[in-house]
């Protein structure tokens, strides 16, 4: 269960955030269609309120208030059932997150192998492999446990950024707006500055006094953007070859990477997803908790050990050791651990290994053992115990 | 589980909030357009100059009344919803753990490591025998593998994706011609592709092939002895159907996944490749290391402990990860309660316990040292340096 608690929380808080997001834009055209509704049946009242009353007059108002009444209907349904999916989608993540603690242990390799599909899938949409993840998510069956449209929704914004196309992202900050002002952020700031830089830099200098006229103000309502706005006015009196800081910066081309990453950066946010991948996470735990100093010598590596093999050895390289306070005696021979039932024996050449590795050798080879380290050859009763505390 | 199942609790809440406002929002707004509708075919009757009666006219400001007060009910209720929304989130904020990342470095992965991480994607892909996703790991991702990195994994796909299809005879014919090599390694591959193809020829209504099939069972009949006992006594149900008997688990369609998993195991291991897949076993590792780290992670912030452990320290707990995953011998000084070094040898002493040579060099008291485990006093030139890897 620990695990689950330490993993599964951006599982969990992904498609409650959309149900969030639903509920809002529901709000939104609900509230709307009920004051279309009101104001038809003030109408209908207001004519009612001149005596005498003709039935002509008021049928029009009729007819109007039951338009609107069959409208707001039919939009609330679709409201509430759209919102009633959302949530059934955070019903089903947690069902799926249920099953770890499956009384047949058949289903809990099944779910943790699931569990990890879901972590490569995460990884590869962080990392932009969009087909893979896609793929991988259809071979599993998770695609309901993973953020797949979360993350085709950035893609296209981030397409749009590389194209220099500021399009999409203003639109993904409108869509977005009471959350993004929320945690101040400042993107659609910068998706406007640098628009007006673009403008510039085309040499379209009116325009982009009449877009910065247009767009800078309402982002500097509080002030706080006043110094970035001076320098970003100041521009105009530069040309884009220019060397002189910090305009040289701001006509810098990558400055539209800085934007991929910012917005990557406040999607993630906005969604509640950390800026690192589960995986990533995981296997660094994962990584330490195994490593050994020995991984990492010569002629002790283990074939067995993920630490010791090739590419997981060169990722594991920064990370900590594990932390060791009790002894863990694995027998070098046989691989198993040596303990009560395999107790560890030293050779006359200071050698340890099991019992039970150097009595089958023994038993093999007239009562002889030879030791794997030194080639050195001895009687099996000149191996003396070991008491490990 | 707890947390789950509290989360779970306000899921169903909501749920049936929005069952009793769609109900309600429907059978309310159909009330009143059927109201206002029957109003206007009375209307209709009469001709369009007539006046409207006082009756009438009491009547339709009363269903505008009605009408106002039900769309601004609804539409309260909806809002009222948001209650039960953002409980479902603090409900995920109270039980999972919102920010996991605590404890890894951030970066580890990046750059020239991404590909290596990504390569150890692609191993595990191949290994699982998801050719087409590795591939497109390779396309999307760009990376550089040798061909000689797939070229192992090639044919126990071939067998793999017929298992997959119910088709066990690659597989059978595989572990056949390498009856020896698996007897040795002790797997019960063979044998438990033979219960398979018997259970499903079973499962088919093909009693006559069933029964003459068993006789593959006579070479494991020893080491599986009651595995045969149960496969044979299936035969007396077979009329009624095995789902019905006491071994319909037999026929958990579980089975056919654990066999893959049991031959791409065993085939690794016979093709010298590590048994477990290095990014399976790091992540399981990682799932039980990650909790406690997260936990000794956030006691250490508490207590204002300053200083994180960095890459060159150890972790500051140890995780226990089960024998299965031990590779290497690790020796803690028992009364040090450190790891030995080569600088700082373990030594056994005359009486076979095994403590460090700086813990030796501490308890020396002029030319005598007692063993802290036993009674027994010894010159510390006594005490011999021994090796366990």
């Amino acid at each position: 269960m620990a695990d689950v608690k330490a993993l599964e929380y951006s599982t969990m808080k992904v498609p409650y955030e959309i149900l969030n997001k639903k509920f809002r834009a529901a709000q939104k055209v609900i509230d709307r269609e009920v004051s279309l509704v009101v104001s038809a049946t003030n109408d209908l009242t207001n004519s009612l309120g001149t005596v005498p009353v003709k039935v002509g007059e008021i049928t029009g108002f009729l007819d109007g208030v039951v338009q609107k009444l069959q409208s707001l209907k039919r939009k609330s349904e679709e409201c509430l059932s759209q919102e009633e999916s959302c949530l059934r989608h955070c019903r089903a993540r947690l069902d799926h997150i249920k099953e770890h603690a499956d009384e047949r242990k058949s289903a809990v390799i099944l779910w943790k192998k699931k569990r990890l599909d879901r972590m490569l899938v995460d990884h590869c949409l962080r990392s932009g492999y969009y087909e893979t993840a896609i793929k991988l998510a259809k071979d599993s069956e998770i695609e309901e446990y993973v953020d797949i449209d979360l993350f085709l929704v950035s893609r296209k914004v981030e397409e749009s950024l590389l194209r220099r196309e500021i399009g999409p992202c203003l639109a993904w900050c409108y869509e977005n707006k009471s959350k993004l002002r929320k945690f101040k952020s400042n993107l659609e700031f910068n998706v406007r500055m640098q628009e007006f830089v673009e403008l510039v830099r085309r040499g379209d200098k009116m325009e982009a006094v009449r877009y910065a006229r247009k767009h800078f103000p309402p982002a500097n309502v509080d002030g706080t953007m006043t110094k970035e706005i001076q320098r970003a006015m100041a521009l105009l009196a530069f040309k884009p070859g220019t060397s002189c800081s910090p305009y040289r910066e701001l006509f810098d081309l990558e400055r539209w990477g800085q934007l991929v990453m910012q917005f990557r950066r406040e999607n993630f946010q906005l969604h509640q997803l950390n800026d690192q991948s589960a995986l990533a996470v995981t296997l660094q735990a994962g990584l330490s908790a195994l490593k050994t100093p020995h991984c990492y010598q010569a002629g002790h590596k283990s074939p067995e050990c993920p630490v010791c093999s090739h590419p997981l050895n060169i990722l594991g390289r920064p990370l900590p050791y594990a932390h060791c306070a009790q002894s863990r005696l694995v027998c070098p021979m046989s691989g198993h651990i040596m303990n009560e039932n395999n107790p560890p024996m030293v050779l006359p050449n200071g050698y340890v290994y099991g019992e039970n590795a150097l009595r089958g050798m023994a038993n093999e080879n007239d009562g002889r053992v030879t030791c794997p380290k030194t080639k050195e050859i001895f009687r099996v009763d000149q191996a003396d115990k070991v008491y490990v505390m | 589980m707890d947390a789950c199942l509290s989360v779970e609790r306000e899921q169903e809440r909501l749920s049936k909030k929005y069952n009793s406002l769609k109900e309600h929002a429907d059978s309310s707004l159909t009330e009143l357009i059927n109201q206002i509708s029957n109003i206007q075919e009375e209307l209709s009757k009469a001709s369009k100059d007539d006046e409207v009666s006082p009756l009438q006219l009491h009547l339709l400001n009363q269903s505008s009344r009605k009408v106002k007060d039900t769309v601004s009910k609804i539409a309260t209720e909806h809002k009222e919803l948001h209650g039960g929304i953002s409980k479902i989130g603090k409900a995920v904020d109270r039980n999972f753990v919102i920010d996991n990342t605590t404890c890894s470095q951030p970066g580890v992965f990046d750059g020239e490591n991404a590909s290596l991480l990504n390569e150890v994607l692609c191993e595990h892909l191949f290994r699982q025998g998801r050719l087409d996703i590795a591939e497109q790991l390779i396309e999307e991702g760009n990376l550089q593998l040798d061909d000689s990195r797939k070229e192992p994994f090639t044919e126990l796909n071939r067998i793999l994706e017929a298992c997959r299809e119910r088709n066990l005879d690659p597989a059978l014919q595989w572990a056949q011609s390498r009856h020896m090599e698996l007897k040795v390694r002790g797997s019960s591959l063979e044998f438990r592709l033979h219960k398979l193809k018997f259970l499903d020829l079973l499962k088919e209504g093909q009693h006559k092939e069933a029964l003459e099939y068993s006789k593959h069972f006579a070479r494991f009949a020893s080491d599986h002895t009651k595995d045969v006992q149960q496969l044979m006594a299936c035969l007396l149900y077979s009329r009624t159907g095995i789902g019905n008997s006491p071994y319909a688990s037999l026929l958990d369609p579980v089975h056919w996944l654990d066999i893959c998993d049991v031959f791409a195991r065993d085939a690794c291991a016979l093709l010298g490749l590590s048994l477990e897949s290095p990014l399976q076993v790091c992540i399981t590792a990682g799932c039980v290391a990650l909790p406690s780290l997260l936990q000794i992670r956030q006691v250490m912030q508490q207590r204002q402990v300053t200083g994180v452990w960095t890459s060159k320290e150890e972790l500051p707990v140890e995780v226990d990860l089960g024998p299965q995953y031990r590779y290497h011998s690790l020796f803690a000084c028992p009364i040090l309660r450190q790891q030995c070094t080569d600088s700082n040898p373990p030594v056994r002493l005359s009486c076979g316990h095994v403590i460090s040579r700086d813990a030796l060099n501490k308890l020396t008291n002029g030319n005598k040292v007692k063993c802290p485990y036993c009674p027994l006093e010894m010159t510390p030139s006594d005490a011999r340096q021994i090796n366990f890897y």
